[in-house]
């Protein structure tokens, strides 16, 4: 019987709490190609490290993909599929030179991990390679994504309640606006290089 | 030596430092292939890292996987299923997909020492009213090369190679073919030798020198590269053939430039009478021969290369594997050269019977030396030193025949050190030695613009050079000489000394 009750109570909690979750879509212009929208940090809350570990590979001396979004705590795996040698390096976390790092090197079809626990963009480079280019976008909360091609975005199941979201594009300035979120919100950017 | 000889050879000397004069290349046409940077393979360009090394070895192209990393596909010239009816032959071949052509452009500012001109000074005895010498400008723009390359691979591993200097120095001034050649990689492979065993390369090209002149980062170039053998007045030795000369021939290869032996072989044409074809009295040239005998020289070369890295995994990649990166290995290079030939020079003469003959004189020379190469890291250690013999043939007194002179004998090398101590700032220091008994007793009879008061020339240079951009350039040499002079007074002393020191900026851009 009680724990019953508390099955009940449970799915209550859920169905409120889902009830209070809405979204935040818009387009961001002003520039071509794909951008990231997230949800910077929230005062007095944290959120548990995925356990999911993100890809970025090198192939064709190339990074593939371009651009990955990750919430901050993630470890992304780097992997080489080139039978040339590559590394991987870093000389700025969201801007701050201290959080520069260099992987080092790893030979064809090995992988290294880096767990990125500061948020910002990670502009990603090889030194042997200097025409290579991606990025890691680390976001300080789980509410994120990346818009398509056309500059569109929704970012779904963000609890009610005022953020600042933060747009964010290669080569452009990050553009951050407060946003209000009561079921569906709208936010739209225009950014600029 | 008369003045209109003198001034003629002065002409030769500086045509030939202006030819010479940062003669490099790289390819901006593998930038485009591949979508890549300059410095995949290149350290400062022209000069080779070990990825580009192995990328030249392998014949223009990725050492492994190569169709993964080009950016603009190749052209098929046949079906691949045309392989299976001609495995070996015509079909099908691959042309690249863009025009693979790279275009280049330096210009030069030189500064040389005030006191340049007394070299130029009229010559006790000349006539009043006679020529006068030309004089050396102390400041001097110099437009210098505008110039076409196109290298590539055409599939099955046939790569190709041709540069052209469409002009240098200036309006109408027409340059010439540098390299031009078919590279047949790894055909030992049909013959189950090991892989890159046995290459063949046909056409014209640089000779496999331990350190190439005509991609060298240098502004100037190697002296003892330059060093024709001139015979003092005592001898018949007129050999114009350098090192640096562009070859006719076949060569036959092996090995590997990043790591462990390397070996060339090539048979090339004779020319020792100092330009693209002979020109009288050796031969008559209608077509354009260039060849001045029927005599082939012949050119060899082996090299070892120890890489030194702690992990021997990373050793026998074509990168070492560093902390922060790949990077060049940490290695140490010994080789030696030789070159064999007959210089040729033809007299008229007389037969026994006292007939007209044209009598050629066959002088055999060689040239021979050693080389060592050490890196670490971005400091790159190299040397060579090299001892070039040329046999005297003189004529008899009856003008029928040849007797033995004493042989005409130089000797010399270079020292140098690169740093890149960033990446896109190269610092050089070095040092050239010749040491020749001729260019001492020829003085400027030589040719040699830069004499000697004694048998030995030497020069120190620092440079440094700064890459603006990627293919932008711009260096800086000045070359330190010793005294010289022209005359020497009844003691032996020499009389009105120069110091011809040259300080040149270059900027140039490949695109």
């Amino acid at each position: 019987m009680k724990s019953t009750f508390m099955m009940v109570m449970a799915v209550v909690a859920m169905m409120s709490l889902a009830a209070s979750a809405g979204t935040i879509s818009g387009k961001v212009s002003g520039v071509s190609g794909e951008s990231v929208v997230y949800v910077e940090a929230i005062a007095g809350k944290t959120f548990p490290a995925p356990t999911a570990k993100p890809v970025m590979d090198q192939k064709g001396l190339m990074f593939q993909p371009h651009l990955i979004v990750v919430e901050q705590g993630t470890t992304v795996e780097f992997l080489n599929s080139d039978s040339v040698a590559h590394n991987v390096f870093w000389i700025s976390i969201g801007g701050n030179k201290k959080l520069g790092h260099n992987l080092g090197t790893w030979p064809q079809g090995e992988k290294r991990g880096f767990k990125f626990d500061n948020p910002g963009a990670v502009p990603l480079l090889c030194n042997v390679h200097p025409e290579m280019s991606g990025y890691v976008v680390v976001s300080p909360t789980p509410y994120f994504t990346k818009t398509d091609k056309s500059g569109e975005y929704k970012i779904e199941n963000v609890p009610d309640g005022s953020y600042t979201v933060t747009a964010w594009h290669e080569g452009a300035k990050n553009q951050s606006k407060p946003v209000t979120v009561a079921g569906d919100s709208k936010a739209d950017f225009t950014l600029s290089k | 030596m008369d003045t209109r000889r003198r001034i003629f050879l002065l002409f030769v000397v500086i045509l030939t430092v202006i030819l010479l004069t940062g003669s490099s290349y790289a390819i901006p046409a593998f930038s485009r292939q591949y979508g890549t940077s300059c410095t995949t393979c290149h350290v400062d360009f022209p000069k080779l890292n070990d990825f580009g090394k192995a990328f030249k070895d392998a014949g223009f192209k990725f050492p492994k996987g190569d169709e993964d990393f080009i950016k603009v596909p190749q052209v098929m010239l046949g079906a691949p299923a045309q392989k299976e009816l001609w495995p070996h032959t015509v079909f099908p071949g691959t042309i690249p997909g863009l025009p693979p052509i790279g275009l280049r452009f330096n210009q030069f500012f030189q500064y040389t020492s005030g006191n340049a001109n007394n070299y130029y000074q009229i010559p006790p005895g000349t006539p009043l009213g006679g020529a006068l010498p030309p004089t050396i400008p102390r400041t001097d723009f110099e437009a210098g090369y505008f110039s076409i390359f196109m290298a590539g691979n055409f599939g099955s591993d046939i790569a190709f190679w041709v540069d052209d200097d469409l002009s240098v120095s200036g309006a109408n001034a027409n340059g010439s073919l540098g390299d031009g050649y078919l590279r047949f990689v790894n055909v030992g492979r049909f013959l189950k030798l090991p892989t890159d065993a046995f290459t063949v390369r046909v056409g014209q090209f640089e000779l496999d020198l331990p350190f190439t002149q005509a991609r060298s980062i240098n502004i100037s170039p190697y002296d003892i590269y330059t060093q024709a053998n001139i015979g003092s007045s005592s001898q018949n030795v007129n050999n114009q053939f350098s090192m640096q000369d562009a070859a006719q021939g076949i060569e036959f290869s092996g090995g590997h430039q990043y790591g462990g032996y390397h070996y060339s072989l090539a048979v090339v044409n004779q020319n020792t009478s100092g330009g693209a074809a002979a020109s009288p009295p050796n031969v008559s040239s209608p077509a354009g021969f260039f060849s001045d005998s029927n005599y082939k020289d012949v050119y060899g070369r082996f090299s070892y290369r120890f890489n030194l890295e702690k992990d021997p995994a990373s050793r026998h990649d074509v990168q070492a594997a560093g902390a922060s990166g790949p990077r060049d290995h940490t290695y140490l290079s010994l080789g030696t050269f030789f070159f064999k030939g007959r210089s040729v020079q033809r007299f008229n003469g007389l037969t026994s019977g006292g007939a007209a003959d044209v009598l050629t004189a066959r002088e055999p020379f060689y040239r021979v030396g050693g080389d060592f190469s050490f890196n670490y890291r971005t400091f790159n250690l190299f040397g060579l030193y090299m001892y070039g013999h040329d046999n005297d043939l003189l004529l008899n007194s009856g003008f029928t025949g040849f007797i033995p002179g004493t042989p005409a004998k130089f000797n010399g090398g270079f020292l140098e050190a690169d740093y890149l101590a960033l990446p896109w700032l190269m610092a050089i220091m070095r040092y050239d030695h010749v040491q020749s008994t001729a260019d001492f007793l020829n003085q400027a009879g030589s040719g040699n613009y830069y004499s000697p008061v004694g048998t030995t020339r030497d020069r120190v240079t620092p440079g440094i050079q700064f890459l603006i951009h990627a293919n932008i350039k711009t260096s800086f040499e000045y070359a330190f000489r010793p005294k010289q002079a022209l005359t020497y007074d009844e003691n032996g002393k020499p009389v009105n000394q120069l110091r011809t020191n040259t300080a040149t900026g270059a900027l140039e851009f490949v695109y």
